[in-house]
């Protein structure tokens, strides 16, 4: 569903991005770890065509997203890791708005109020200004937003960044359905106990290299805690 | 999902105070810009039916006069009978040529408050009758009058910067852009949203107040030419706004910071609004200097006192030019003063053509110089356009004008040979009239239609660039 082929980005003499090779298939929750500055933004920016690749591709649903930007991004769901919406209007107004540009103008309110209820945004939230919001509801916004554009693939960048321990684990809840429904995840995150518990695999990236691919079901969160680390080392 | 983002911005703009501050301020400019224009118009109306006021009383009074000398023993000095050509086609019975204010003048007071509107013609040289006023100072019309040509040609565009400078830069500042981008969504498309909803909301705003301040200051839109005039003035704010809108998508699209948009537009509206003109009148002033209007009074002066005091010697000159007219005793007319005058009066002219020629051939360098620039200014062209819709710029008036010369022609042609014949003139209604004729609609066009082709060609090019450019614009990095 999600593919990088040699996909490459440099800023003039930082590569931030190094002749990445990764497929995720439906269903698979790929979670990208790595230290801050190691390339994993780059990597989803990538797949949005926000940035333009150095050298190689990206492409979804076997499209190349520079080629057609527009017809990939029907099959892609998007959460960044802190969601900005429209402050003056309802939570409800943003949801409604970002469902019909993502192709989705035909939900009912009780609809659309149905996604704030299954990512857990208090009641009544909904019809308040989103500028009362707090930077966990606004999160909250962000991933009913993704569900209700009912996407095949998912783009997420740290989306449980703010959220209350509750609330993630709810995500993480919401993950394992997604994939269980056949859809196919790229998150990065910094949460490696969230990875263990919602991820399908995990790769360790470093100075925008993918240094390394396990399966969730290889280790412990401990172990993983533990191979991350030695990564990180040296 | 255009009408979607149409529906979207327009709930984002009408919940912003911004916009109604805007419309506010935006009524009352227009408003008094319009009550102005009304006011000068009704000015010049009233000067027109003051003069024709006059003109009539004169005549009624010079007709009993003329029956009153019908009665045997009834007399009267020579300079005060009406019945004597010369004194009525000069002193006593001179007609008025008058321009009357167009249709919808009120849209645009231009130059029409620098140009003469009106002239008494009489036999008179024509120097002594046209004083040359033109323009000496086209930029003060651009600083001058608050009309509504002023405030669309000043605030329009600041209005619309005010609402387009940061249409991207500001989602992208606040962190919606992305998600808006991540939808299948191009920003060529969202940004084709928030210039149509701004378009339609400012353009709509601007017709409907200012047609509803033409009709509340009671200009009559039955009258011949005002609703080609509408139409036409309608089209030239929408080219002149769209100018405006390309400029915004053009700076738009180069990804800067909502306060670089800011300056970047601030500046060019002042190069373009404010300093171009000026520039391009210095320009046309400096190339082309016009001899003062002191040089020009000085030179009737002299020439008239000239010719006064080679009198009889001219008359001369004159018979050989007019053979036709020698008619009678000539001896006797040599020292006829009224004959003598006609023959003065032509002199003063041939010996002020050249400085007369040499102002106009000048003032008309300026023009030439001031059209061809205004190609470079949005504000100019609007200016002009604007003029030329409200019948108030220069080739209005040189219409007039050039209808001025042929009736003082006229009425010269219809009194001179009277004087030399020394025939009495018995009825005032044979007397030539002065009546306007407008310019065609077509011609208008013709003008206004340059204007706004030269608006509308740099908008499409700025366009054009800008929406290209959105197609790479930096959503993250
Ligand atoms: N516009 C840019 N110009 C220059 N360098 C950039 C730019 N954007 C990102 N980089 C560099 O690219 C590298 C990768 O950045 P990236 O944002 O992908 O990191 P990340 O893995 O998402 O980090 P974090 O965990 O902090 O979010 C960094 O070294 C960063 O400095
Ligand atoms: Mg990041």
């Amino acid at each position: 569903m999600l593919t990088a082929v040699d996909l490459t980005k440099r800023y003039n003499d930082v590569v931030a991005l190094n002749a990445l090779r990764l497929t995720i298939a439906p269903g698979e929750v790929f979670c990208l770890l790595g230290a801050n500055g190691a390339g994993k933004t780059t990597t989803i920016n990538l797949f949005l065509n926000f940035i333009e690749p150095t050298s190689g591709s990206a492409t979804i649903n076997g499209i190349d997203v520079t080629k057609a930007p527009l017809e990939t991004k029907k099959y892609v769901a998007y959460i960044p890791e802190t969601v900005m919406l429209y402050r003056n209007l309802t939570g409800l107004e943003n949801l409604e708005y970002f469902a019909a540009l993502a192709g989705r103008p035909d939900y009912t309110a009780s609809q659309l109020l149905e996604f704030f209820a299954r990512v857990g945004l208090p009641d009544g939230a909904a019809e308040r200004r989103v500028g009362t919001y707090s930077k966990g509801m606004r999160q909250k916004v962000g991933i009913a937003i993704a569900l209700a554009k009912g996407a095949k693939a998912l783009l997420l960048d740290e989306p449980t960044s703010g959220l209350d321990p509750k609330a993630s684990n709810e995500f993480s809840d919401l993950l394992r359905q997604l994939s269980a429904d056949g859809v196919a995840v790229l998150m990065a995150t910094h949460d490696l106990f969230r990875a263990k518990q919602s991820g399908t695999r995990v790769g360790i990236m470093k100075h925008g290299r993918l240094v390394a691919v396990h399966g969730t079901d290889e280790f412990t969160h401990a172990d993983l805690e533990r191979v991350y680390l030695e990564h990180m080392h040296d | 999902m255009f009408s979607r983002i149409l529906r979207h911005e327009w709930r984002l703009l009408s919940g912003d105070a911004t916009l109604w501050l805007v419309t506010a301020v935006c009524a009352a400019a227009i408003g008094y810009g319009v009550w102005n224009g009304a006011r000068w118009v009704r000015f010049q109306q009233q000067a027109i039916a003051d003069a024709s006021a006059e003109q009539a009383k004169r005549y009624d009074a010079l007709q009993t006069q003329i029956t009153a000398l019908r009665q045997p023993g009834a007399s009267v000095s020579p300079f005060a009978d009406p019945r004597n050509p010369s004194s009525l086609g000069g002193r006593l019975g001179p007609k008025y040529a008058t321009l009357p204010p167009a249709p919808l003048a009120a849209l645009a007071i231009g130059q029409s408050d620098l140009l003469p509107y009106y002239f008494k013609v009489s036999t008179d040289a024509r120097e002594n009758i046209v004083s040359t006023t033109e323009i000496e100072n086209p930029n003060r019309l651009l600083a001058g009058r608050f009309d509504l040509a002023f405030v669309i040609i000043f605030f329009l565009p600041l209005l619309i910067l005010a609402l387009t400078y940061n249409m991207v830069s500001a989602e992208q500042e606040q962190g919606t852009l992305a998600l808006v981008l991540s939808q299948p969504v191009g920003t060529g498309t969202l940004v084709r949203g928030k210039v149509a909803v701004r378009a339609t909301v400012l353009v709509g705003v601007l017709v409907v107040l200012a047609g509803a301040a033409l009709l509340i200051t009671g200009v009559n839109l039955t009258a011949a030419g005002a609703v080609p005039r509408l139409l036409m003035w309608i089209v030239a704010v929408t080219a002149y706004a769209a100018f405006w809108f390309g400029l915004a998508v053009c700076v738009s699209s180069l990804g800067q910071s909502s306060t670089a948009n800011a300056t970047i537009l601030a500046t060019t509206w002042l190069a373009l609004v404010v300093v171009a003109p000026s520039l391009f009148n210095l320009i046309a002033t400096s190339f082309y200097p016009v001899p003062s209007r002191v040089e020009m009074v000085q030179a009737v002066r002299e020439a008239s006192d000239e010719a006064n005091k080679e009198g009889s010697k001219l008359l001369a000159r004159y018979y050989e030019d007019h053979p036709e007219l020698a008619t009678g005793d000539a001896a006797q007319a040599m020292t006829d003063f009224n004959v003598v005058r006609v023959a003065v009066n032509d002199d003063v002219e041939n010996r002020v053509r050249p400085v007369v020629q040499r102002y106009e051939r000048q003032i008309a360098a300026q023009q030439q110089t001031l059209d061809r620039l205004r190609f470079f200014s949005p504000a100019i062209l609007m200016q002009s356009a604007l003029n030329d819709v409200a019948g108030s710029g220069v080739d209005r008036h040189r219409h007039f004008i050039s209808q001025l010369d042929a009736f003082h022609a006229q009425w010269r042609a219809h009194f001179v040979p009277l004087i030399f014949a020394k025939a009495r003139v018995t009825s005032l209604d044979t007397l030539p009239s002065f009546t306007f004729v407008e310019e065609s609609t077509a011609v208008l066009w013709g003008r206004v239609g340059t204007g706004v082709m030269a608006l509308l060609l740099p908008s499409l090019a700025l366009a054009w660039f800008g929406f290209r450019r959105l197609r790479r614009y930096p959503v993250a990095g």
